[in-house]
């Protein structure tokens, strides 16, 4: 997907349909550019882009939400966000949290989406079921795995009916697991819709070159890890791409099963916002804007670095 | 050719779209027809039995004052403090009467000028409420009436300390620590506490503010953000030694404050734990968490421990409460309502819930639960009731500083960290 | 579904590898299912029960949690909001994201790039920091406490995936169907209409589930359109109506537990029946 890059010069494929472009042509054209595309544009502008601009605003100001916005401090907010060791401490939490996603939960995908990649008993059945968690909503997972990992809930029980006593914890208490029991509860929600997405990659790769592999001699392995994996690609940079802004915006699970705690541990910029910009919404705005450049920077380097190698194929297709 | 039957289809899409908005918007409720004023009223009783008694509280007020109408509604608690109340002020269009939380908050909103001020239009009702009101008045000025107010202590299992050895409960610090070691020789966790909240934690340290700073600190230290007194540090002292006993129950990190099973209350309320600093209406949040539903019979009350050799007078309790404001652009008859709603019939109906202490003086009597009497007796007998202090500084204080209270539980903070953030967030207002 | 790859592989190549398939799949399956049943089945205890023993299975069963939230008429008015909104939502979201990606994969215009660009980084805002300003302009419009104003907003925020998801998708649509219908004397938009839309249907319902997920689970612009908007609780979406059994102090867990059980079943119902067809559109998106 070749998506925020800069394009080349136009390329004309093959004889154009018109010969001409008369200007009746032209006109006709944005018009139609603006029927189609103007509803989105407008809603996406007035319900999005403003809002957000607004915040943005917010976030030059100490404003308590309740009385005129009059105090103008200019960067303050974000200076104030970047001394502050809890809110450091949450940037860390997402970049790890990002980093363990594309060096676990990426290559784990794969694994099971090669296993799985084939016709057998019961197919759609373990598609519908990893992609279980996906549709339940946030608040019930979270609901759901607290009960879970507490002292005396499901997980502590199962170990110990199994013979695993000595290994019961205070999943959720201990600050030096914490992070990673998340991680955890963050693998068992996603992981579904990223072998969902490895799967559909997976219908784009031709049988025809495994079989020929096949028939050279080459092993199962072999021949995933050097025809399938490297033909997945594009597919795994897009998932990774998501999976990235994903981490980085990490809010919902988070805020049902910990609030961030034990002090700090799961802590995400996200959930910082929401806990310390309570009664002072400049300062939150002014967290929100930090997550949002974080974000745009990662997304802009990813876009350039990562998948210029995606827009090969798609050269050739733009007009 | 195209053109004719894409303009018929255009249009057609066209028409089927504006019928559509017109009929989502149409499914928005009508307006209140009935009668000439409207008052909406917002609260924070999502269950019954009190939110059956606020809606009756509507439909009376309906029946005796023809033409006006009441919409009541309740809301989660945690939504209508951070979110709702707050986006509806700041978008100029609040409800008639909500619920007005005291100390910082009702101050910046009455200095915002969303608030009646009540003073003169209500004098005989806050004559009649008394000392609690103080929470809520500004400058002198009152912006808001209490209907529940009640002081914290701790709940404790009168079994589990009479099988522990302990025969009264501890009315000094080395008493409670006392009965901290025979409760651990005992076998059971000796005090329970909620820190995954992080305020049920924090309420230990307010305690012993309270008992490290005399009265006239807390009283224009607060107000002014002033925390150059060492008594805020010796807070933290005393802390740190009392958390170096260990008297927490395993895990207390996670632990959650009212919850469910594995909650601070859920383990006091099961035996699991001896006791819980907790406010007045724990006797119902234990009751609800125990296996049959009702309030344990071996669950009595003590107030807070005092602490020799420190500033603090010992009378002095802390303690919350909630009551309810009316926005400035309110009718009249919002006014009247929040009178009937602090009317003493209505209180005393308030009581029989048992949802919490009322605040008026005639209603007290109605109170059944022997704890919450005694809690009673606790809130007329204190010199001075300091209000929880996350509340009293204000929204902003509440995170940071009840997150560096536990990190000095945690073992992860000092007590010179405590006040550095109080400073901190002071500077930053 | 097209045929897959190694299943026409020769046998000798892995007889070991097929117990190790299905034993993968086995607990792909268990691990993705058994916290889900949980909940089912916590909604079968009552609270006494669910204090006592947090793990354990129901003693007695009791059906009064399930009853008790199918029988309230906020339970079904809940199901009624929520299907409305998310049908609404859903709706909206197609019907922009692939207009506006048409344009943006088969129109040539300066500025192409840069609107693409745009939608993205909408991407990068989570709805938390437009929250009390988007109150605030709803309230202007008048949408407050309306249907629709809930919908505009989330359709708002649908609209960068699904237009980052359906753009690759008409890209790959061949030029020369294009170039065929032009030579036909098909405008533009008649290609869009006759053509088009017919073979983007796998992205389409894609993006479409994605769109009816994100509403039914929501929660936060719901919040703040509904609740604050004075629209009766009786019709408040379904995250919304599971607070009612939350108070200021505690919760009452079995009820909380049936009543989310009982609210996703529409969702997953959605899903089950799209499921099929997701495959098939994401592996259009990503082949692009």
């Amino acid at each position: 997907m070749s998506a925020i890059t800069q394009e080349g010069p136009a390329v004309i494929a093959g004889p154009s349909p018109a010969p001409r472009r008369p200007a009746k042509r032209d006109s006709r054209k944005w018009l139609e550019i603006g029927l189609l595309a103007g509803p989105a544009l407008i809603v996406f502008v007035g319900f999005v882009i403003l809002p957000v601009v607004l915040a943005a605003v917010y976030s030059f100001f100490n404003w308590n939400g309740l009385t005129p916005l009059e105090r103008f401090i200019g960067f303050d907010n974000y200076v104030r966000a970047f001394n502050d060791p809890v809110f450091t401490k949450a940037i860390g939490n997402n970049f790890i949290i990002a980093g363990a996603s594309i060096l676990i939960q990426g290559p784990l995908a794969i694994l099971v989406a090669l296993l799985l990649n084939r016709r057998m008993r019961g197919r759609t059945l373990v598609r519908a079921a990893i992609f279980v968690p996906y549709v339940l909503a946030e608040v019930i997972a979270g609901l759901s795995w607290k009960l879970l990992l507490s002292p005396r809930g499901g997980v502590n029980a199962a170990l110990e009916a199994v013979g695993l006593g000595d290994l019961t914890q205070p999943w959720l208490a201990n600050p030096e697991i914490a992070l990673w029991v998340m991680f955890g509860i963050l693998t068992w929600k996603y992981l579904g819709l990223a072998i969902l997405l490895m799967l559909a990659g997976l219908q784009g790769v031709p049988q025809e070159l495994s079989e020929a592999a096949a028939i050279d001699g080459a092993g199962w392995w072999q021949t995933q890890w050097n025809i399938t994996v490297p033909l997945l690609g594009p597919t795994i940079r897009i998932w990774a791409f998501l999976s990235i802004i994903g981490s980085l915006q990490l809010f919902d699970m988070v805020w049902v099963t910990t609030k961030g705690g034990p002090i700090g541990a799961t802590n995400t910029m996200a959930v910082y916002m929401i806990q310390y910009g309570q009664g002072q919404p400049g300062f939150g705005s002014a967290v929100a804007v930090i997550l949002f450049f974080i974000s745009l920077v990662i997304a802009l380097f990813y876009q350039r670095y990562a998948m210029r190698r995606d827009l090969g194929s798609n050269a050739g297709r733009d007009e | 050719m195209m053109n004719k039957t894409r303009i018929i289809r255009v249009s057609a899409i066209a028409a089927a779209t504006a019928l559509t908005i017109g009929g989502l918007a149409a499914c928005s409720p009508a307006e209140s027809n009935d009668g000439d004023v409207t008052i909406t009223w917002w609260h924070n009783a999502t269950a019954d039995p009190q939110k059956a008694l606020w809606e009756e509280v509507a439909a009376e007020f309906e029946d005796d004052h023809p033409g006006v109408s009441v919409e009541v509604t309740g809301y989660q608690n945690e939504d209508l403090q951070r979110t709702l109340i707050p986006n509806a002020l700041a978008s100029g269009d609040a409800p008639d009467i909500f619920m007005v939380w005291p100390g910082g908050e009702v101050r910046s909103q009455a200095e915002a000028g969303h608030l009646k001020d009540l003073t003169s239009v209500l004098s005989d009702t806050i004559a009649e409420l008394g000392a609690t009101v103080n929470p809520w008045q500004v400058d002198g000025k009152q912006y808001a009436l209490p209907y529940t107010f009640g002081i914290e202590g701790f709940w404790y299992n009168t079994e589990l300390f009479s099988e522990a050895g302990i025969s009264t409960p501890p009315t000094t610090l080395p008493e409670l620590e006392d009965a901290v070691s025979k409760l651990k020789a005992a076998g059971t966790a000796p005090i329970a506490v909620g820190a995954a909240d992080l305020w049920p934690a924090a309420h230990w340290w307010y305690q012993f503010a309270l008992a490290a700073c005399s009265t006239d600190t807390l009283k224009s230290a607060i107000p002014a953000l002033d925390f150059s007194d060492p008594c805020w540090v010796e807070a933290g002292e005393l802390l740190k030694d009392f958390v170096d006993t260990e008297p927490f129950q395993d895990g207390f990190l996670a632990t959650t404050g009212q919850q469910g099973a594995d909650s601070s209350a859920g383990l006091v309320a099961n035996g699991n734990a001896a006791m819980e600093l907790m406010g007045h209406w724990n006797a119902g949040q234990i009751g609800s968490l125990t296996p049959d539903q009702t309030v344990p019979e071996f669950l009595g009350w003590f107030p807070f421990v005092s602490v020799p050799g420190t500033a603090g007078d010992p009378t002095i309790t802390m303690g919350g409460g909630d009551g309810f404001g009316v926005y400035k652009d309110a009718p009249d008859e919002a006014v009247e309502l929040l009178k009937y709603i602090m009317s003493e019939d209505v209180q005393k109906r308030f009581a029989a819930t048992g949802a919490g202490i009322p605040t008026h003086p005639g209603a007290i009597d109605s109170v059944t639960d022997p704890n919450l009497k005694l809690i009673a007796e606790g809130l007329a007998e204190s010199s001075y009731v300091q209000l929880w202090l996350d509340s009293d500084l204000g929204p902003t204080f509440g995170t940071p500083l009840n997150q560096a209270i536990v990190n000095l539980m945690a073992g992860q903070g000092t007590p010179e960290d405590i006040v550095k953030t109080l400073e901190d967030t002071a500077a930053a207002l | 579904m097209t045929a897959t790859t190694a299943s026409a592989a020769p046998r000798r190549a892995g007889l070991w590898r097929q117990p190790l398939v299905y034993i993968v799949a086995a607990t792909a399956i268990a691990v993705s299912v058994v916290p889900v049943l949980y909940v089912w089945v916590a909604g079968f205890r009552t609270n006494a029960d669910l204090n006592a023993n947090p793990a354990g299975l129901p003693d007695p069963w009791f059906l009064g949690n399930y009853a008790n939230v199918l029988g309230s008429t906020r339970f079904w008015g809940s199901v009624f909001s929520s299907s409305l909104v998310a049908v609404g939502t859903t709706l909206g979201v197609v019907v922009l994201g692939i207009t506006a990606a048409y344009v943006i994969a088969r129109y040539t215009f300066r500025g192409r790039q840069g609107l693409y660009t745009f939608f993205a980084a909408g991407l990068m805002f989570p709805v938390t920091v437009a929250a009390l300003p988007l109150s605030i302009l709803l309230r202007d419009l008048g949408l407050n406490g309306t249907f629709i104003g809930l919908i505009i907003p989330q359709v708002a925020f649908a609209l960068p995936v699904t237009i980052i998801i359906l753009v690759p998708f008409l890209r790959a649509i061949p030029r020369e169907l294009e170039e065929a219908a032009f030579i036909d004397g098909t405008s533009r938009l008649g290609f869009f209409w006759h053509i088009m839309l017919p073979l983007s249907g796998p992205g389409l319902i894609t993006v479409g589930v994605l769109a009816f997920l994100g509403s039914w689970n929501g929660y936060l612009l719901p919040l703040l359109v509904m609740a604050a908007g004075g629209m009766p609780q009786d019709l408040w979406t379904l995250p919304l109506g599971v607070q009612q059994y939350s108070t200021q102090y505690s919760q009452d867990t079995g009820a909380v537990l049936a009543y989310t059980s009982l609210a996703m079943l529409p969702a997953l119902a959605f899903f089950l029946f799209a499921e099929k067809r997701i495959v098939g559109g994401l592996a259009g998106a990503v082949k692009g």
